[in-house]
């Protein structure tokens, strides 16, 4: 084994694609854990936003942006009941965001199930073309690993410093914040926490079925139960590891892909460790980034709190 | 005023416990009814009868001593996984690591099965099979346990992970070193005949594992209750400055609860093994890690509360599993039921909560 195994850039390449719904959705959690609401329901979102996105594309034949707005609306819809218990009816948000999860595993099953039938053969899609960036692509090293992605791809890193100028740059991010960090001082200046909450939930959930739906149409084309693999939890951490900033939440998800990218290069290039060794290696991963990441974090301070506007403060 | 305030406060305390009884059960009640008519639209989308459908969930899990005797089996892992989760939640933790705690419960129960020789008396056997589960949950939660009690690291997510890395752990051993060959799949060879766990009565074709998990849940019961340890827990678990302050050694108490948490999973994993299945194999928890914490706040983290709540979700799984053969329902659609019910109960018990919230805030209700 050489150092070229590490850099090889079609290694780098996959792992840049498969950051991709790991970045769209630790931005959609982070959306909403900036207004103050907490979901640890992810996984379970993703789960519908995968399923739905792929039956759309594959009833409409083929049809990428239907697929898409179909997972965003699984995915807000989600998100906004996630809302209703937590911001109106101020209940406990992590049993609520575990109770979605479990909805959601279960749900998207059901639906693949209630679309799709009984087949002999399990459906398949094209995953989404290579959609190489003129002149860019042609750069030696990098045109190969970062300019000749689908277009979702591009889309996904777009998107992250869109959220930060969204959050830090403009009067509306400013006061979604303010519900995050202190919701109360944010109502007497005119805020509406309620709504802000609200609107941050759903535009979360846009995101987060939207991230679903980039595992069957750019990594397999096809959808089955599971899939999701502990990338939901994974972006829950990315927030934390990115210390709720977009921009660093990137560098996080890059980190988790090249490690699952490069297990597929490593069970390639050697027959002698077993593939259950390999695939483990990003949950190892994790677990030994989670000992450093709350060292220093600093969650928005209601994070998970409900506001209430009639309470003695 | 006096005389119609007394008559009041009598014609109370006369049905205070019947309202009590109303009060606590009508959320869960109306939650559950809400859920099954959720459910049954979406059977109706699916295409399937729900009328029969329920009919069929009841007939297979109860209708007959064979269901009933698979209802107890199946309750066995749900109210072992919930009793570990709301043993962990009463000191503040939240174990979503049931399922990997399962797992290597199972990978230890087998190893051990395997060594024994078919010999070996059942009353040696048997025992040792289950505490390698117990030895091999606990184990499983070993790391989350030292990295939340020593480094304060989040122990939600170190479950989770767990759980990824203890299933590909069995899934290797099973195709394997541990594979039956002759099966021609992802299968360990079979345990020791002498470690089969006994039959409760061959009628029921159940097996005793039932009768272990309610012992442990009324020892977990008394630990709470009646001793030092439970003591420490729910102190730590109402507010942990306080007990930090009070003098508790903090991390200590929340690695204990953990580590007896995992071990209490890891056992639904040796019975598993020893009492259902003998063998290794993949698809050995269908999920009792999420329905074991669905449970968990359903029972409202009581061992009472979870056993209750675990013979329901078991008729629910065994009733499923026969839906799955007559209307083809994929297995994963009793998860929506499970989470249905534990939603609607949410709706219920915060819109209760409010409403008290919005009385107590009136001035002048309060005596």
């Amino acid at each position: 084994m050489s150092l070229d195994l590490f850099l090889d850039p079609n290694l780098l390449r996959l792992a840049v694609t498969i950051a991709a719904p790991l970045v769209v959705a630790a931005l959609g959690e982070l959306i909403m854990e900036r207004a103050g609401v907490l979901n640890v329901g992810i996984e379970g979102i993703m789960a519908v936003g995968a399923a739905a996105g792929f039956l759309a594309t594959w009833a409409s034949g083929g049809n990428y942006v239907l697929g898409l707005l179909a997972a965003m609306l699984a995915g807000a819809l989600l998100c906004l009941l996630l809302g209703g218990y937590s911001i109106s009816l101020r209940a406990q948000q992590i049993s609520v965001g575990l109770g979605l999860l479990v909805f959601g595993l279960g749900f998207a099953s059901l639906l693949y199930r209630a679309v799709v039938g009984i087949q002999f053969s399990a459906p398949r899609i094209s995953v989404l073309p290579a959609l190489p960036i003129p002149l860019l692509a042609d750069l030696p090293f990098l045109g190969r690993v970062l300019f000749s992605q689908d277009i979702l791809v591009y889309l996904a890193f777009l998107l992250a410093p869109l959220v930060h100028l969204l959050l830090f740059r403009t009067s509306f991010g400013l006061r979604l914040r303010a519900c995050g960090e202190n919701p109360r001082a944010a109502d007497a200046v005119g805020v509406n926490v309620h709504v802000l909450r609200y609107v941050a939930a759903v535009a979360g959930g846009l995101l987060l079925g939207m991230a679903g739906a980039y595992l069957p149409l750019t990594l397999t084309g096809g959808y089955s139960d599971g899939m999701v693999g502990g990338r939901g939890w994974i972006a829950l951490m990315l927030v934390i590891l990115g210390r709720w900033f977009p921009l660093r939440v990137v560098g996080g998800a890059l980190l988790f892909a090249y490690v699952e990218a490069l297990q597929f290069q490593l069970a390639l290039a050697t027959q002698a460790v077993p593939s259950q060794l390999l695939l483990s290696l990003p949950y190892l991963l994790a677990i030994v980034v989670l000992i450093r990441i709350y060292r220093g974090a600093q969650a928005p301070a209601a994070l998970g709190i409900p506001y209430e506007r009639e309470a003695r403060g | 005023m006096s005389a119609q305030a007394d008559a009041a406060t009598a014609r109370a305390r006369g049905s205070a416990v019947g309202r009590f009884v109303f009060r606590e059960t009508l959320p869960y009640l109306a939650a559950v009814l809400g859920a099954l008519v959720v459910a049954g639209l979406l059977l109706i989308l699916i295409g399937a009868d729900p009328l029969a459908a329920l009919g069929t969930i009841f007939s297979a899990s109860l209708g007959s001593l064979g269901g009933l005797g698979q209802t107890l089996n199946r309750a066995t892992p749900l109210i072992l996984g919930a009793l570990a989760v709301a043993f962990a939640a009463r000191a503040g933790l939240l174990n979503v690591g049931v399922d990997g705690q399962i797992y290597l419960g199972a990978i230890c129960a087998t190893g051990v099965g395997l060594l024994l020789t078919r010999d070996t008396p059942a009353l040696v056997a048997v025992p040792l099979v289950l505490a390698a589960g117990f030895v091999g949950g606990a184990l499983a939660v070993l790391p989350a346990a030292a990295l939340r009690a020593y480094w304060g690291v989040n122990e939600i997510f170190v479950t989770v992970m767990l759980n990824f890395i203890f299933q590909y752990l069995a899934e290797y051993l099973a195709t394997g070193p541990w594979n039956d060959p002759r099966s021609g799949e992802a299968i360990s060879r079979p345990i020791s005949f002498a470690a089969q766990l006994p039959i409760l009565s061959s009628g029921l074709g159940a097996h005793v594992g039932i009768l272990i998990a309610l012992v442990i849940g009324a020892i977990l019961a008394w630990i709470l209750r009646r001793t030092l340890l439970g003591y420490s827990i729910r102190a730590v678990g109402d507010n942990s400055t306080a007990a930090r302050v009070g003098g508790m050694a903090v991390g200590r108490v929340m690695l204990v609860a953990l580590v007896v948490s995992g071990a209490v999973a890891g056992l639904a994993g040796g019975i598993e093994i020893s009492g259902y299945y003998q063998r290794l194999i993949l698809g050995l928890s269908p999920g009792f890690g999420y329905m074991a914490i669905l449970l968990a706040v359903l029972g409202r983290h009581r061992p009472l509360g979870v056993v209750l709540a675990g013979v329901a979700f078991a008729v629910l799984l065994v009733g499923s599993d026969s839906l799955q053969r007559s209307v083809r329902l994929p297995q994963s659609a009793v998860l929506v039921f499970q989470a249905l019910i534990l939603l609607a109960v949410l709706l219920a018990t915060s819109l209760r909560a409010n409403r008290r919230l919005t009385v107590a805030g009136t001035p002048g209700s309060t005596p």
